[in-house]
């Protein structure tokens, strides 16, 4: 049975968390509700269409968060997400977020960085973060695809110098040549937008050290 | 925009819109319709109609869309001074190519730029006003993604 | 309060220099009185498309010192026009404006501050952070006695060391460089040529 409209209070904080166009709703449980077996309904709509559309499987969730991939896959067009707090028989107001726009909004994620070191040099090959896949048969969408001017900054730290320079690519390969042997260089890849202030997300720190130097280990025995 | 190349200053644009988006999208209250959809109108506009859709959706805005709106906060008031200013000096640049032949229109690019005037017509004039200023996220992003800065070394 | 004749802040003019607008105007002076001050500007569609509304300045309602940085008013390539008036208590004077519309495209342009150093084989260049407008355009050379082969790269932001060019052992490399500033369609003079010589091949 439909529940009652009372004076229950609504969701708070209710906004679209968004990474490589996973958009995920979330929120934080009403004031003075917290620690009860509150219940949560989510709807979305897509602006510019006429109905809130419900999301069969965040009906009654007892967790405070609802994937919405699947339903805002489109990163041409603009949604809004709502939720209302059950408690028994009586329910909430709707609470909104702003107008989402995934295109604009999202957050791009680290790319894949592999490094190989050589006695001199290190190789870097990165792989575009992909966009958030509706199922794992579909073929990947490449980042890159949908935003072509993406590009890499690529900062290096040589360990014995204290020195850490970028360099800002576009291309998916490069090499660091000669560098000093036997030394531990730390690489941290960033793949940016240039634009307005696309939040991104840099990879981790990855540390490597550049083989010995041959000729010299030949001499020493 | 490739053929009629012009300076503008996109980024600080769209910057000056994201500090206001929220607010002046709240004001739009009736969510369920829209001036720009992109799928109808903006979306696979050929290369070649780039520039023309450019100056006439522009002149929409600048004879239009901001001369309706009233706004009383002056944080807002300087966001949209920017943009209004903005597109300003960019359709005046785009009025110039088009006296060079550069940016003509052809019949698909106009007809999708009476959708959007259709559109924004159909609806009161202050209601449409905010609606379309609520949009101008959709237009700057169809703008970015169809005019590149030189490419760099 | 008593009422005193406040005349309207004379000569108002825009310093610009690397796209940081300054405007200045003479002080209105009231013996044993602290004078205020309030800035609204306008551009040109401002000026042509609304009766000529008028906008506080971000920084400047009813500020004591007679100047204010309009750089974040000046966000357009149109002419913009200022206005400002004294006010003492609740009196108020009547706007005085500029003379001559100001654009930022009349903005001074300097050249750039640049610092450049090497790790190892690696040149790097390091520019100071001009703010969000400029980039910098970056010509380098190995220097020798035959030929010079110049080649370019652009530094998209200050701030930050950039890797420019992994150079041959014992080789000296010269490097000048000049700001760009997009929205307006000019650059700077190039800065002061400076030069670095790559470490030896390393002894075996």
């Amino acid at each position: 049975a439909p529940c009652v409209s009372s004076g229950l209070p609504k969701p708070i904080n209710v906004t679209f968390s968004s990474v490589n166009m996973k958009n995920v709703l979330q929120w934080n449980s009403p004031e003075g509700l917290r620690g009860t077996d509150v219940v949560y309904t989510v709807q979305y709509l897509i602006y510019g269409q006429k109905r809130w559309l419900n999301k069969s499987e965040c009906r009654n969730i007892n967790r405070t968060s609802c994937d919405l991939s699947y339903d805002t896959y489109d990163h041409e067009e603009q949604y809004y997400g709502r939720v209302k707090a059950i408690w028994g028989k009586h329910c909430s107001k709707w609470a909104e977020t702003e107008r989402f726009n995934p295109w604009l909004e999202t957050q791009i994620g680290p790319p894949v960085v592999a490094l190989t070191p050589g006695e001199k040099s290190i190789s870097v090959v990165l792989t575009a973060p992909e966009k958030w896949k509706r199922n794992a048969e579909n073929n990947s969408v490449s980042m890159h695809q949908i935003y072509p001017t993406l590009k890499y900054n690529v900062s290096i730290y040589n360990t014995k110098t204290n020195k850490k320079w970028y360099k800002f690519v576009t291309n998916h390969t490069l090499e660091f040549p000669q560098l000093e042997s036997d030394t531990l260089y730390c690489i941290r890849v960033q793949a940016y937008v240039p634009g307005p202030r696309r939040k991104a997300k840099p990879s981790d720190n990855q540390c490597i050290t550049t083989l010995k130097d041959q000729t010299s280990e030949l001499k020493v025995k | 925009l490739k053929r009629c190349q012009i300076s503008m200053d996109m980024h600080h644009i769209e910057k000056s819109f994201h500090r206001i988006k929220n607010t002046i999208q709240m004001k739009d209250v009736f969510q369920n319709v829209t001036i720009l959809s992109a799928s109808e109108t903006l979306y696979n506009i050929t290369p070649s109609d780039v520039c023309c859709m450019t100056k006439d959706v522009l002149g929409l805005y600048v004879d239009k869309v901001f001369r309706n709106h009233e706004e009383s906060d002056p944080r807002i008031q300087r966001g949209l001074s920017t943009i209004a200013n903005s597109f300003l000096h960019i359709r005046n640049a785009l009025e110039q190519c088009k006296n060079q032949r550069n940016c003509d229109c052809q019949k698909e690019a106009t007809e999708k730029f009476q959708i959007i005037v259709g559109n924004y017509e159909q609806m009161e004039v202050k209601a449409a006003a905010i609606k379309a200023l609520g949009e101008l996220d959709i237009l700057l992003s169809w703008i970015s993604r169809n005019y590149r800065p030189k490419a760099t070394t | 309060d008593e009422v005193v004749n406040l005349p309207a802040p004379p000569d108002l003019s825009v310093h610009s220099t690397n796209m940081k607008h300054i405007l200045t105007w003479s002080p209105v002076t009231i013996p044993g009185e602290t004078v205020n001050y309030s800035v609204e500007y306008q551009g040109e569609y401002e000026r042509y498309y609304t009766s000529s509304t008028w906008i506080p300045s971000s920084w400047c309602s009813s500020i004591s010192t007679p100047e204010c940085n309009v750089t974040d008013d000046i966000t357009a390539t149109v002419a913009y026009n200022f206005r400002v008036k004294a006010t003492l208590g609740s009196q108020s004077s009547s706007w005085s404006t500029l003379k001559e519309l100001f654009n930022r495209n009349s903005t001074v342009l300097t050249s750039p501050r640049m610092k450049i150093s090497k790790d190892g084989y690696h040149l790097i260049v390091e520019f100071e952070d001009m703010g969000p407008y400029f980039e910098f355009n970056v010509t380098y050379w190995k220097k020798s006695p035959n030929s010079q082969k110049e080649l370019y790269k652009i530094v998209r932001e200050g701030g930050n060391l950039v890797h420019l060019e992994t150079m041959e052992a014992g080789a000296e490399y010269c490097v000048k460089a000049q700001t760009i500033v997009e929205v307006i369609e000019r650059s700077s003079t190039f800065n002061q040529v400076e030069c670095i010589r790559a470490q030896d091949e390393s002894p075996l």
